[in-house]
This record gives structure tokens, sequence and C-alpha cells, in this order.
């Protein structure tokens, strides 16, 4: 028993970081209809410019993340711009494949600047766990679920009590009509990719500093952890893409523990899978399924 | 107040209208009939600035507002209610008012509160539901949250899209009182609609569109409706067959499905 | 550039374009898979454990390579092929990767001549030498690569003329018009499945024997979504467009020898820029109709002019 509640811990933690990917990918899809496949590489791309200016300056803890969440912001207007902008409404398949040749573009690049591929990356902090009773914690754990935890505060008051909140979410509910409201439509959907982009890179730096190491796989990891995270959740729900993001943690803990690591990604997917036959609605219900399919009529 | 003059607009090689000329006179209801894909639609969405003409201008108070982006046409006072009502589904009737006063949310707070109590007062069936999502509300409920949002943007021009469409006849009577109501206190309103029965009765002039031009411009009564409705319903090609049967039904409370 | 090299780089676009035409027919029914890989797995594995462990001949291990990926395709197809857009996409996606991580613990060996032979988990599964044990040359196996290919192609084209071709169509444009017009979407969306699965399989066949050996991390979601992304680069509008797509890469930049290792970048960059100009490829429905016209005038042209000549 305490096993079980160990793991949950555990998955809880790691899991906030997966609901931090989620988010990104949540508000992205919510805006624009659309899949970014380059989401988990643009913020790789941000990690990498992270570890660039530790090996340059051996600069702190807060220079590289700074570091960190700017690469990625850039790297994501890039994407938008050149897979979401430039493509003409109704061509959704065109943008994803589209983000998807740029994550490979975005690949190479990194390896080229970055040949040993394997880099060191500092952790923030290095302490030794802490014990509550039977229990223990990662201090490195700790602070992401607390940033987790604050970030998402931020964006339930920034979308539900804010001026551009309101903007966005009548932007991802109906394009059109917000145009009516005289909303600044485009101007929008560049913000909630800066912001989405913003929120990758803090999970990319947290994720990243608790592994001690970066390699360009993580581009590739991030795209898919966040994507199940929010299929899990619920597509276009923020409370979803968090609620979804901690159960993949725990599932995946759980499985590290009861069945070995070979099956932390299977039973995720497997999980993944009995959700969308069952419900695809994910853990927020139907309602984000009828949403999205009164909003994507085609593909 | 409103002058459209030799507007042409083209999707493609496909030209949706061709040179259109027409003008809404300050304070009246004016209203614009047409069959289906005479280019009604396409002649708000340029006013409201989605289109751009490619040629011909277009002036509202006296100021040039072609082209325009569409918060700069809301700015100046033009708001759209748009066809299908294209309400936010899952913001609840609240939030969907303060969205359609969204340029002066910055600034005017306690303005746009005042609207939204007065708007209540206007549509004392949408303060009970304020706390509704706007998807859960009835076709009638959503229309009426169409055009009070409209509202909410302090339009001196209101422009409606086929606010009768897919509606009860019940609720098109509520509606159009409603349209009469607005303009007697003050707004001046464009409206575009199929159901030219109804529209007659509430318009001070009209315009007949078919196929991208302005075919018949003058006060209700001056066409008989029955050719009103022939040509609102099926265009010009239509005029020498024999009554549409049930398609063009004198009481106009039908709509041509398809 | 040698002889070999050429044979290998050919082989390669012929068994990548098994890939790229299944993803294809899915694209045509309006659907995106992110999984194709899946069945491209199986049926290597398939046809690799019937030609090296059970000894059948080759024709039969692809054959049944094929037939596996079949009925693994129809076993996704039946609960997933209700699910529309993101939704089927991700849902093809978890079960291609299912499959991967699942190939990484299966273990099915035998003794034969001494030597274990078989899949062996993550260590993958060697010795799928059938061509080479029945001395099929490298030359040979590639006219079997672009033989098979060929019937595909030609299925294809026939499928793209045919009644049920342009339901598919249909379903790809409207679902719900195509139900009103009392066709049966789903069942015929399970048929596009399953013969995705199948031509993908006929790939994942012979690509097994070819390479004489597989592992899982091969068969990842990038083999997937490159074969979708080839369909989309060489267009929509007919099957040449996914072969089209594959040739640009692998044929074209992979020969660059002087952007070796920048190819991703042109490549990338390349393609980004093609989908602003063209959002569905460069053979779109579009540039199709257009070139079926111009063939027609041509042929008609030169049919006039063969009778003015005779007369």
């Amino acid at each position: 028993m305490v096993d079980f509640i160990q793991n949950c811990l555990d998955g809880i933690m790691l899991g906030s970081s997966y609901g931090l990917l989620a988010i990104g990918f949540t508000l992205i899809f919510g805006v624009m209809r659309r899949l970014n496949l380059s989401y988990g590489p643009s913020i790789m791309v941000g990690a990498f410019v992270g570890t660039l200016v530790y090996l340059e300056f051996q600069a702190n803890a807060v220079a590289i993340a700074a570091a960190t969440v700017v690469g990625a912001v850039i790297v994501g207007i890039y994407v938008e711009r050149l897979c979401f902008r430039a493509i003409r409404r109704g061509a959704a398949v065109a943008s994803m494949v589209s983000s998807f040749v740029i994550w490979m573009q975005l690949e190479e690049i990194v390896t080229v600047v970055f040949p040993d591929r394997t880099y060191f990356f500092p952790p923030l902090v290095s302490a030794a766990p802490v014990e509550l009773g039977p229990f223990f914690f990662k201090l490195e754990n700790v602070v992401m679920f607390a940033c987790a935890a604050v970030m998402t505060v931020w964006l339930h008051w920034l979308l539900q009590r804010t001026r551009f909140g309101l903007a966005l979410r009548a932007v991802s509910e109906d394009p059109r009509a917000a145009l009516f409201m005289g909303i600044n439509v485009g101007a929008v959907m560049s913000l909630a990719f800066v912001i989405a982009s913003a929120f990758g890179g803090v999970a990319a730096y947290l994720i990243v500093s608790a592994d001690g190491q970066i390699t360009p796989l993580f581009g590739l990891w991030a795209t898919f952890k966040g994507l199940i995270a929010m299929m899990l959740g619920g597509m276009g729900s923020i409370p979803g893409a968090i609620l979804g993001g901690l159960l993949l943690g725990v599932v995946e803990a759980q499985s590290i523990w009861y069945l070995g690591t070979e099956y932390r990604d299977l039973s995720a997917y497997f999980l993944l899978f009995l959700f969308l036959v069952f419900r695809p609605g994910g853990l927020m219900g139907q309602l984000a399924v009828e949403r999205e399919q009164a909003a994507t009529r085609r593909v | 107040m409103l002058e459209v003059s030799d507007v042409a607009v083209s999707y493609g090689n496909i030209e949706a209208l061709r040179g259109v000329e027409l003008s809404v006179e300050e304070g009246g209801i004016t209203c614009l009939l047409g069959p289906n894909g005479a280019g009604k639609t396409t002649l708000m969405m340029t006013i409201a600035g989605i289109l751009r003409p490619r040629r011909g201008r277009i002036r509202f108070l006296d100021r040039d507002i072609t082209g325009m982006r569409p918060s700069g046409v809301v700015k100046r006072g033009i708001a759209l209610v748009p066809e299908n009502r294209l309400v936010f589904p899952a913001m609840n009737v609240h939030e969907n008012l303060i969205a359609g006063a969204y340029l002066r949310l910055g600034k005017r707070k306690a303005q746009v509160q005042r609207d939204v109590d007065h708007v209540f007062e206007r549509f004392p069936r949408l303060q009970e539901r304020s706390k509704q999502l706007a998807g859960t509300l009835s076709g009638g409920e959503q229309q009426m949250l169409a055009v009070a949002r409209a509202l909410m943007a302090r339009p001196r021009l209101l422009m409606m899209d086929e606010p009768s469409l897919g509606l009860a006849p019940l609720i098109v009577e509520e509606i159009f009182r409603i349209i009469s109501d607005l303009n007697a206190d003050g707004t001046t309103i464009f409206l575009v609609e199929q159901n030219a029965h109804m529209a007659l009765q509430v318009a001070d002039h009209f315009f007949l569109l078919e196929q991208g031009q302005v075919s018949f411009s003058g006060k209700p009564g001056q066409l008989s409706e029955h050719e009103v409705i022939q040509r609102a319903y099926l265009g010009k090609s239509a005029q020498h067959d024999p009554p549409a049967g049930d398609r063009g039904r004198p009481d106009g409370t039908t709509h041509p499905s398809g | 550039m040698g002889g070999d090299y050429l044979i290998a780089v050919l082989s390669n676009i012929g068994m990548i374009s098994f890939i790229a035409l299944s993803a294809y027919l899915l694209l045509v029914v309006g659907e995106i898979s992110f999984g194709q890989q899946a069945f491209f797995a199986v049926s290597a594995y398939g046809s690799g454990i019937a030609t090296a462990m059970w000894g059948w001949p080759i024709w039969l291990g692809l054959l049944w390579g094929a037939l596996v990926a079949g009925v693994a395709a129809l076993v996704v197809a039946i609960p997933t092929v209700r699910l529309r857009g993101l939704y089927f996409s991700v849902a093809t996606l978890a079960f291609a990767e299912m499959v991967r991580l699942i190939l990484e613990i299966f273990t099915y060996q035998v003794e034969i001549d001494g030597e274990l032979v078989g899949p062996n988990g993550s260590d993958g599964f060697r010795d799928i030498r059938a061509i080479y044990d029945s001395n099929v040359s490298a030359f040979e196996y590639l006219l079997i690569i672009y033989g098979l290919l060929a019937v595909v192609l030609v299925g294809f084209l026939i499928l793209e003329r045919s009644r049920l071709g342009a339901i598919f169509r249909m379903i790809g444009e409207d679902p719900m018009l195509t139900e009103m017009q009392g066709l049966n979407v789903t069942a015929h969306k399970i048929l596009a499945v399953v013969l995705a699965g199948v031509v993908a399989g006929i790939g994942g066949a012979l690509y097994a024997h070819l390479t004489t050996y597989v592992e899982p991390k091969i068969f990842n979601v990038m083999l997937g979504v490159h074969g979708l992304a080839y369909g989309l680069i060489g267009g929509l509008g007919t099957a040449f467009g996914p072969l089209i797509g594959v040739a640009i890469d692998i044929g074209l930049l992979e020969s660059i020898r002087a952007i070796s290792g920048y190819r991703m970048i042109v490549f990338g960059g390349l393609v980004a820029v093609l989908l602003i100009v063209r959002p569905r490829g460069l053979l779109d429905e579009a540039a199709v109709h257009w070139l079926r016209v111009r063939w027609r005038e041509l042929r008609r042209g030169l049919r006039r002019g063969w009778r003015r000549a005779e007369g």
C-alpha cells in the first residue's frame, strides 16, 4: 500500500510536467483546430538554447531557464508563421504535415549545431530527497509540481478574468464570430502560440533539468507525452489537460513499479486507446468531443 | 448613412458581386431581398470588412470604410448579426454579451456593465438564462442573444443576416417585433431576408439583389408582393414561370429548403 | 555511384512507396493515420516467421504477411472507424505504438541448424534469409518489388475509376452526405482501412526479406508520418502523388551529396513552402483534372492530325 501511494505521488509530480505540455497543445489546438506536431521539437530547441547559454557562459539556473523559454517562444513563432498562418483555412492536414517537416528540420539543425547529441543539463536543485513519514519526495519533482500548479492557476485567471482571455476563448469557439466582435483573430492566435510555447519552455526546463541531460529525441518525447495527456483529459480543455497529465503520470509510475520499465509506454498507449474507443471525450467528457466536431467538420 | 457604390467581389474566378449600388438611410429599416446565391451574405461580409472588394467604394457616415479591418468597422458603429447566429456555444449568455462589447472592454468597464443591464431589460428571457451556456439555448433565444450581443457594440447601424432562418413562425414574429422596437428606439437597421413577407411589413425601403447586382430599389408596395416573393426566392429567370406552389407560399412563413 | 547503391536506393523507394500509398488511401477517405507503420511491422514479422521459421516459400510468406496485416487492420478498424478527425489519427498512433512496444518484448525462437531463429524482443529478428537461400539477386528482387508496386498501383488506378473509388472520395469530402445517399460509410471505411493495411503489409514483407533483419524501433511513428507526408507532398489527386513524394525525398535529396547532413533542413524548408502554395500537394485534384483535360486534347489533336495525314 505504501508503494502504491508512493507511486501515485511520484506519478502526480511527473504528471504535472505532462500537464504543462498538454496545456500548450490544448491552447494551440483550441484556437487553431490544427495539430502542431512541431510543438515538442520547438521546446526541445529551446532547451538546447538553454544548454548553449550554460556551456558558453556557465550561467545560473534562472538565466538558463529564461533562455530555454525565450528559445521555445521564438521557434514557436517561426512554426506559427510558416506552418499555420501562411497556410490558408481549411487545409488542416497541410498545416500538420508542414509542422512535421519543420520538426525534421529543427531536429537536424540541432544535431548539426550539437553533434554530440547527448548533453549535460545543469539541475535546478540538487538536494537529497525529503522524507515525510514513509514517503520520499524528490525536491526537483516538488518544484516541478509547484510550478505547474502556479502556472495553471495563472492561466485560469488569464482565460476567465481578462479581456485577452475572453478574446482567446471567443476565437477558439468561433473565429468567424470573434471577427465580427472586432477581435483581432490573427493576433490572438499568435499570442496563444506564444503562451503555449512559454508553457512548453518552462515544462522543458523543469523536465530536462530533473533528468540532468538533453538529447534531440526530447522533441518526439514531448510531442507525444503532451498529445497523450491532452487526449486523455479531453481535447481543448485546460483542466482536462492537467488531469490528463496527472493520470498519465500515475499510470506510468504504477506500470514501472509493478510491471517493469518496458511496460511504461505500453500501458500509457493502451490506456489512451481504450479511452479513445470507449470515451473519446477523455476525463472531461463528451462536451469536448462535440465542440471539436462542430468546429472541425472537415479536417 | 451607408453608401455602397459599384462594389464587386469575387471568390477566385467566381464573381459574387458585380457592381452593387445601394444606400441605407439613417433611422430607417432597409431590407435586402434576393434568391440564394445572389450574394446577399457576401455583401454583408464585405461591408463588415471580412471580405475585400475587387473594386468599388463603401462609405459610412461620409467616411470611406472600404477595405477597413473588421475591428475598424465595428469601431465606426456597424455591428453584424451573422447568419446562423454564431453565438459562442461554450460561453454563458453573460460572457457572450461582454464579448459583444470587446472593443470597449479595456477602458469602459462600468459603461459595459450598464449596457448589459440595459440589454437584459430589453430581453428579460436572456437575463433569466444569464449563466446558461449559449449552446444550450433554443434557436429563438440564440437569435435574441446574437442581436443582443451585436447591440453591445453600441452600433449606429445594425446589420442582420437572415435573422428568421430556421425559426418557427411565432418566434419569427417575435424577432421582427424586436427589430421594429430597436428601430423605433433609434437604431438604423439593414436587414437581409429570405422571408419577404415579414421583411416587407417592417421595411421602409428595399432592394432586390439578383445575380450579384441590384435589380430593383423602392418602397414596399411599389412592386406586388407576389412578384417580390418570386424574384426573391427564385431569381429573375423564374419570373415568367407559374407561381411556385408551396415554395413561395404567400404567407411567406416557409422557406425554400435546399 | 555504384550499381549496388542505385539498386539499394531504388529498393528503398519502392518499399517506402507502399507505406505512402497506404496512408494516401486513408487520406482519400478523409482520415489521417499516424499508424500505417504498424501493418508494415506486423507483416515484416509475420512473413519473416513464415519463411525463416516455418520454412514457407517466399511467395507464400509475402502473401501471409499481407494477410496478417489485413487482419490486424480489421482488428483496429472495427473499434476506431467511427472516430473522426484527430481522434482517429491518435487512435492509429496508439495502436501502432502498442504494436511496436509489444514487439520490443515479443520473443518466439526455435532452433534451426543449431541456431536460435526468430524474433527476440528489442534485439530484433535476424536471419530472414529466404531470398539469399534461394539465390535471388538484388536486381531480381528489385524487379519483384517494382512488379508488386506496379500491381498495387494499377489496382489504385482501377479503384479511382470505379464506383468504389468514387464512394471513397465522397466519404472523404462529406461522410454525412454519403450516409444520406444510403451508402454504408462505416463498412466502406473499414474496407479502406483493411486495404490500406494490406498495401502497407506488402511493403513490410518485402522489407523484411531485403534487409534480412528487422528490429522494433524501425517501425516507430517517424516511418508512418513520413509515409503520410509523402502523400501530401506529391499530391492528393492521384495515386502517383505519394510516389512522387517518396521519389523527391529519398531519390532526389538523398542522392545530392552536397546537402548530406543537411538534407532535412533543406527538405523541411522546401516542403513547408510547397504546402503554403499547394496545400493539397503538387498533383492535387485540380492539377490532375487539368492534366487529364490537356491529355485528352492532345490525343484528340494527334488523332485529327493523323487522320489529316492519312487523308
